[in-house]
């Protein structure tokens, strides 16, 4: 039926459905262009995003800064670019980081059963009951705040939800046929893992990540809007707007933009995952 | 029912200890030892004096007994006093022998919070839910299309970028509302319509802003879970045998859609706990997410370990509660037909 269809075509079904599904299109049209700044930010960026002008102190937008200048008058367009680099990279990597995390220990759990099930099912509970923004914060006052310990803890406290996914994937998928055949032709633990169960997982597990993104940039922004994320001088959206806090009576520019940019991106993110999720998963039809 | 409760009484223990072992590690992550940031709030602190400290701490024992007095703290809920603060007790008042009373930290910001937290989930139901109704009784037509784009929207707007922008346009540039704290200077000497008045006003924006993405993802899940019953045998039966619209809707679906929201609610507490960090710094907001974020920028371990122990259990028992409302409204649930 329908689910036999869903295993052996999920790569193509993926490409069609992001070109296919307007939700998803407009949603990777903004992370691809957002991507594609960052990327090139270098070759685009006007100014050097940390070089000081005192002559261009909180200038007002115009056609030489395109959005403004800052307290210290460094242009406010090149640190928006560079700002992209950093959000979007702490973003991804601390999903990989979770998506890893979530993918093994679901794969342990649903794989395996018994107790090694129960233990990782309760972990995962103790986990959620922790307040995620409590947790992050606690460990960062324990460490020193830098982009690797965000990301990293970002990907530790965020990896429960891939785990009960992948868990549930592989409880579904256990005693279907090829599985049994597999089974029969000797496949060991590890291949049967990776090489049938896991593939057959993707789509939930994709859409998962893809909407984690979207999450991940909104924690990371917030910890650089508290001061305990991204540390000057490295600009990031979050403490680009931190910086504009102190002027928003007289440069609204230096709390617009950035704000805007956040929203955009996790726009972007939830466009395109929810888009994945229409177009893959026949439940949600 | 009481088999269940003491059912699910029973599985708090684990994750209670889980919780424990989490915040011991996270103790332990600080490199070198939690007396040196002890010793930055007193430069004169004597290499004595934090061999005492060490004592206090237990930071002398091996691990395992550490962990062991760490989880007889918790258990006794002593977090000890506060190393930024003048040694004020980090939850619970404490009496001296002159019987002069010392407020606990956590004693004092827990009301704040808990109030702000109560005020958001109402909120977020009042808005909430009709959005969502409307949402999926009108499905893909203009109404739908323009909720659909609000959820989309309230996903994604940062929090604290939205308030920043409010607190500017209805605190600076119009002064329709005070910009931070709970009361104005001269709350004492107000009546109490003027002190209610007051106090709304003071809370309005934190309020709403602690409830934005709660109010996004409820209104989403009303309109899914509607969708979701709509489509079942029994609301087709209740149509075809002539009930109206209003009744099929209301009545008979509605119904069955907001169970699962009980459980949504539940779950969402440890995001509206943890987001209190946020509403609650910009705005001045004396609760329990003002107090950690200062208290993680001073370093101020025994009140974060506090405050991490004591909003996890508020999970907890939010959980409970979200279960056995459950129970009570589902007796499937509780009978052990589900689940």
């Amino acid at each position: 039926m329908i689910q036999t269809t869903k295993t052996s075509t999920v790569k193509r079904n993926l490409l069609i459905a992001a070109l296919s599904n307007p939700l998803a299109l407009s949603g990777f049209i903004i992370i691809a262009t957002i991507l594609l700044l960052a990327i090139f930010a270098p070759l685009i960026a006007p100014y050097d995003p940390d070089s000081i002008d005192v002559k261009a102190i909180l200038l007002a937008p115009s056609p030489h800064h395109w959005m403004g200048t800052d307290g210290l008058g460094r242009d406010v367009f090149s640190r928006m670019l560079f700002g992209a680099r950093i959000s979007l990279l702490v973003g991804i990597v601390a999903v990989g980081i979770a998506t890893v995390i979530g993918i093994l220990l679901g794969a342990i759990s649903g794989y395996y059963r018994g107790w090694v099930d129960i233990v990782i099912m309760r972990l995962v509970d103790i986990m959620l009951s922790i307040p995620t923004f409590f947790l992050i914060l606690a460990v960062i006052a324990f460490l020193t705040p830098s982009i690797w310990n965000i990301m990293i803890v970002i990907g530790l406290t965020s990896w429960m939800g891939v785990t009960r996914l992948v868990r549930a994937e592989f409880l579904s998928l256990q005693g279907r046929e090829f599985v049994l055949a597999a089974q029969t032709l000797g496949a060991k633990d590890f291949r049967l893992i990776f090489t049938h169960l896991l593939p057959n997982s993707l789509t939930p597990i994709i859409v998962s990540s893809v909407l984690g993104v979207a999450s991940a940039v909104l924690v990371e922004s917030g910890l650089s809007f508290l001061g305990l994320g991204v540390q000057a001088p490295q600009a990031s959206w979050g403490n680009i707007l931190t910086d504009g806090k102190v002027y928003i009576q007289f440069a609204w520019w230096l709390s617009l933009f950035p704000g805007f940019a956040i929203l955009l991106t996790v726009l972007g993110y939830n466009l395109l995952g929810e888009g994945l999720r229409d177009a893959l998963d026949p439940r949600s039809k | 029912m009481t088999k269940y409760l003491l059912k699910r009484l029973f599985w708090m223990i684990p994750l209670l200890v889980g919780i424990s072992l989490i915040s011991f590690l996270i103790m332990h992550l600080a490199p070198g030892d939690i007396t040196a940031s002890e010793a930055s709030f007193n430069p004169k602190a004597s290499e004595e004096s934090r061999q005492k400290l060490r004592e206090i701490y237990n930071l002398d024992k091996p691990v395992i007994v550490q962990y062991g007095l760490w989880l007889k703290r918790m258990a006794t809920l002593d977090f000890g006093t506060s190393f930024a603060t003048h040694q004020r007790p980090v939850f619970w008042e404490r009496k001296d022998k002159d019987g002069n009373v010392t407020p606990g930290m956590i004693q004092q910001a827990l009301p704040v919070t808990l109030l702000i937290n109560v005020l958001s989930l109402g909120l977020i139901i009042a808005i909430a839910l009709p959005l969502g109704v409307i949402s999926a009784v009108t499905q893909n037509q203009l109404p739908d299309r323009a909720i659909t784009l609000f959820v989309f929207i309230g996903f994604a707007i940062p929090g604290f970028w939205l308030a920043l922008m409010l607190m500017y346009w209805t605190g600076v540039a119009h002064s329709w509302l005070p910009i931070s704290g709970m009361h104005s200077l001269n709350y004492e000497k107000m009546g109490w319509l003027a002190q209610m008045y007051d106090s709304a006003k003071h809370l309005a924006l934190p309020v709403f802003i602690s409830a934005l993405s709660g109010l996004a993802g409820i209104s989403l899940f009303v309109r899914n879970g509607m969708l979701d019953v709509l489509h079942q045998d029994y609301i087709t039966t209740a149509r075809a045998k002539g009930l109206s619209e209003n009744t099929v809707v209301y009545g008979h679906a509605l119904r069955n859609a907001l169970l699962p929201l009980i459980t949504i609610l539940g779950l969402s507490i440890p995001g509206l706990i943890g987001g209190s960090v946020i509403a609650e710094s910009i705005f001045a907001i004396p609760g329990m997410g003002k107090l950690f974020y200062d208290a993680v920028l001073m370093r101020d371990f025994p009140v974060i370990m506090g405050i991490l122990t004591i909003g996890s259990a508020l999970t907890l028992v939010g959980n409970l509660l979200a279960d056995v409302a459950y129970a009570w409204a589902d007796p499937r649930v509780r009978r052990g037909v589900l689940r």
